[in-house]
């Protein structure tokens, strides 16, 4: 029997994670390819299609990265297919560049590009509010609020993209991705064969003289689809009064249970846009017909406000508009805030709300490397050898919260894959040691070309390469280096060194970092040359390697009596798995993956078997 | 949606203790009961030992808690009950596991974890409505550590504080478990029920 979220089974109602709800919404619309670089909060529909992929009818595949997703993607749909691109909100801005040409070329076979926003930083860098690049490129955008609307806009939103062949993005915020909902199904039929590639150079190589007039046919789809905004069921004006209010992505479930707990559904206007962007003047124009007042809430940016804005000083409205003046321009709003800001528009008292007393100061449960995490090792030779001499380049995955003392091995970080490159850079301005610390699927992202550039601009750089065998941060996604995945065997592994010494890297050392003399005579010997050196730092994930491989340490580790009280094994590694107990130290033994690396640091330590 | 109550029910625990198996298997218990439900989980960094706080809405449309708007509290961890508090209306009802998972700067020694007696006065002082109970004990009497957290889903569900039964929640078991672990969450869910009697 197929997988649920694959079967044609109409009718049928299941509890699906947002991300869930979008790889059901696109089989629904006949999905044929799928590609994507996983970050979260976009990852369970990426790890989903991949999971079920030997039973669906579409081609997935996890890129390098979400450059190469999106041209794969690009490609895929120029050739006729229809295609979902995935990916987290700042990977949008590595896939640029390709994205705003598939504007111009438009998208044959249909395409959609999920991108996943994360306003509060739950789980990045920064809160950048995507739906401005929607606007930069010329793309639809469909914002759903529940698991239902996630979906149907996905399925929709497909359909749409392939009916004007445009691009369409999907904009989902981290509250959507991870929201659990019922949602029914409609039916699945079979995606059948993409259409081919049709041969129109005219159309798809954008040299100068031809973009120009892809630009205008860009415009006119945009006409052609902000009539397809006018008509879609995702925006609807219910209510009355001289209020209005307008909404769009979550903020209209937030605003839904603001009005009920206001006492004021019915009583003002409200404006819900699903399909937020092309926005759909003449409907806009007829909600604001006759309101004194309006109120936008959105989260992020004030990307609607402004447009509403616009549209009523053209049309000469005579309305007070509110929006960022009432609700911040950063992190996610709350029920009570949105009521708040209606209240305060309707000129009602705000509420306060009581709310029980916790307490400050409490301890925090900060993010930590895992008991047998081997970027520990490396970290502790790292410092054993370099201390506080040398900067830290990091990059981003599991290993940037080495920051944390007292491994204290990041010093600063920019994007994915700038460890190489901006290395090199800080290197060549310091004047000093610079040691970079990069995964090894961030190194087949973007850490690749920095180490060409490195090459070739000689910079001088020492960069550890810590190989654990997986994408851990992201849930354990493959990559090309991977040596299994939870389907099997990878049949194509791309080889880490073999690659550093194909872009021309002449030294290259390999290590266990699990193994502290040898990390630490590695190190010893990488520090004394100059230019670039590369000590790849091999052992898997501990996680990955129980729950993929199945396999773990038949060890684990305990303090003799003997033990002293100095603590240098908390205090030095920070793992998980030590704690102090009495005037001594401990292991948790259901911790302890078996690492043996605190064995290698205290005579008192000792291995024993496990259970 | 709006002629059934809301019912706003934040859970928090400690990243690997099963927080989100507890809420998955809480919403779709609802689901079973024929009510609108929608339920939220925030994990973004959270690797094993942060905190993840997730969210379980009866007759809401959004999937989020703000502060003192939560209904009914329930803790897998006793400080992160405490920390959860602000989340809480006064006088609502507090389900909390009374023993903890110690955060590694409590492990090592550089901070301390208020006790239970502490925790016990700050519930206190916002509702007379509160249950502690030993979860990862009954969790290990039903069969497996993790069952602990479906003690708690117990107590809840014996306590007739949501519309959320324990015979809805065995019946959810069954129907969404594996089978080989079926019969230790409806022990644990028994443990848990027994509790509040």
């Amino acid at each position: 029997m197929p997988h649920p979220l694959l079967a044609d089974n109409p009718g049928e109602t299941h509890l699906l994670l947002g991300n869930e709800a979008i790889v059901r919404g696109a089989v629904e619309a006949g999905i044929q390819v799928v590609t994507c670089y996983p970050g979260t909060p976009s990852s369970e529909a990426p790890d989903t299609f991949f999971r079920l992929s030997p039973e669906g009818k579409y081609y997935f595949e996890y890129s390098v990265n979400e450059k190469v997703a999106l041209e794969v993607g690009g490609g895929a749909t120029l050739a006729g297919a229809l295609t979902l691109t995935t990916m987290k909100h700042v990977g949008v801005n590595v896939a640029a560049d390709p994205l705003m040409t598939l504007c111009y070329t438009g998208a044959p076979g249909g395409f959609v590009l999920l991108s996943a926003d994360d306003p509060g930083c739950h789980s990045s860098q920064n809160e950048q509010d995507n739906r401005i690049y929607a606007r930069l490129g010329g793309m639809p955008v469909f914002e759903p609020s529940t698991a239902q609307e996630a979906k149907d806009m996905t399925r929709d939103a497909l359909a749409m993209s392939k009916k004007h062949e445009a691009p369409v993005m999907l904009r989902t915020t981290t509250r959507v991705n991870h929201l659990r909902g019922p949602v029914e199904f409609g039916n699945a039929p079979d995606p059948g064969k993409a259409k081919g590639f049709t041969k129109n150079p005219s159309r798809f190589v954008p040299i100068p003289a031809f973009s120009r007039r892809m630009h205008l046919e860009l415009l006119d789809r945009l006409d052609a689809l902000r009539e397809e905004a006018e008509k879609s069921p995702y925006n609807t004006v219910s209510g009355a009064g001289e209020i209005g209010i307008a909404a769009s992505g979550i903020s209209r479930a937030y605003l839904c249970d603001a009005l009920e707990n206001a006492g004021l559904k019915g009583k003002v206007k409200v404006f819900d846009l699903g399909m937020s962007y092309p926005l759909p003047e003449t409907m806009a124009l007829d909600f604001m017909k006759g309101l004194k007042k309006l109120l936008v809430v959105e989260e992020l940016e004030p990307v609607l406000e402004n447009e509403l804005r616009v549209l009523a000083q053209k049309n000469s409205l005579d309305i007070e508009i509110f929006g960022k003046n009432l609700l911040p321009q950063n992190g996610e709003f709350t029920v009570t805030m949105v009521e708040n800001a209606v209240r305060e528009v309707a000129g009602e008292q705000a509420v306060t709300v009581d709310c029980c007393e916790g307490r400050d100061n409490l301890p925090m449960r900060p993010p930590n490397l895992c008991a047998g995490c081997p970027h520990r090792g490396a970290f502790f030779a790292t410092r054993e050898v370099f201390g506080d001499d040398a900067i830290y380049s990091s990059d981003i995955g599991c290993y940037t919260l080495g920051l944390l003392p007292p491994l204290s091995c990041a010093d600063f970080l920019l994007c994915m894959g700038s460890s190489v490159s901006a290395g090199g850079g800080a290197a060549l301005a310091a004047g000093q040691t610079v040691v970079a610390f990069i995964g090894d699927s961030t190194f087949f992202h973007s850490g690749l070309s920095g180490l060409a550039n490195a090459v070739f601009n000689q910079h001088d750089l020492l960069l550890v390469i810590l190989d654990n065998y997986t994408t851990a941060m992201t849930g354990h996604q493959p990559n090309p280096g991977v040596h299994h995945t939870v389907l099997g065997e990878n049949p194509s592994r791309v080889d880490i060194a073999k690659s550093c010494e194909g872009v021309g890297v002449e030294v290259i050392r390999k290590v266990n970092p699990l193994n502290r003399k040898k990390t630490v005579a590695a190190l010893e010997e990488l520090k004394d040359m100059k230019g670039v050196r590369v000590l790849i730092a091999e052992e898997p994930c501990p996680l990955y390697a129980r729950r993929i491989t199945r396999q773990s340490k038949p060890q684990v580790a305990y303090v003799t009596e003997n033990c002293s009280g100095r603590y240098e094994c908390l205090e030095k590694l920070a793992c998980p798995a030590i704690y102090k107990d009495g005037d001594k130290a401990a292991v948790n033994e259901l911790l302890c993956s078996g690492c043996m690396l605190c064995l290698q640091i205290c005579p008192n330590i000792k291995a024993k078997k496990r259970g | 949606m709006s002629d059934v109550k809301p019912i706003r029910i934040f859970m928090t625990g400690v990243g690997g203790q099963g927080t989100l198996t507890a809420t998955t298997l809480l919403t779709q218990t609802v689901l079973h009961l024929g009510l609108p439900v929608t339920s939220g989980e925030i994990h973004g960094m959270a690797q094993r030992g942060g905190v993840v706080e997730s969210t379980v809405l009866i007759g809401c449309k959004s999937p989020k808690i703000g502060h003192g708007e939560a209904d009914v509290l329930l803790g897998f961890e006793p400080m992160e009950t405490l920390r959860a508090l602000p989340y809480l209306k006064p006088g609502g009802t507090v389900f909390s596991s009374s023993e903890y998972m110690l955060p590694l700067s409590v492990a090592t020694g550089r901070e301390t974890c208020p006790s239970l007696d502490e925790v016990e006065t700050a519930v206190k002082a916002c509702t007379d409505d509160f249950r502690f109970l030993p979860c990862q004990t009954l969790g290990l009497e039903a069969g497996a550590v993790q069952a602990g957290n479906i003690a708690l889903l117990g107590a809840l569900a014996a306590s007739g504080k949501t519309p959320v039964t324990v015979e809805a929640m065995a019946e959810a078991i069954r129907a969404n478990m594996k089978a080989k672990i079926v019969d230790v969450n409806l022990k644990a869910l028994e443990l848990g029920a027994k509790q509040d009697a």
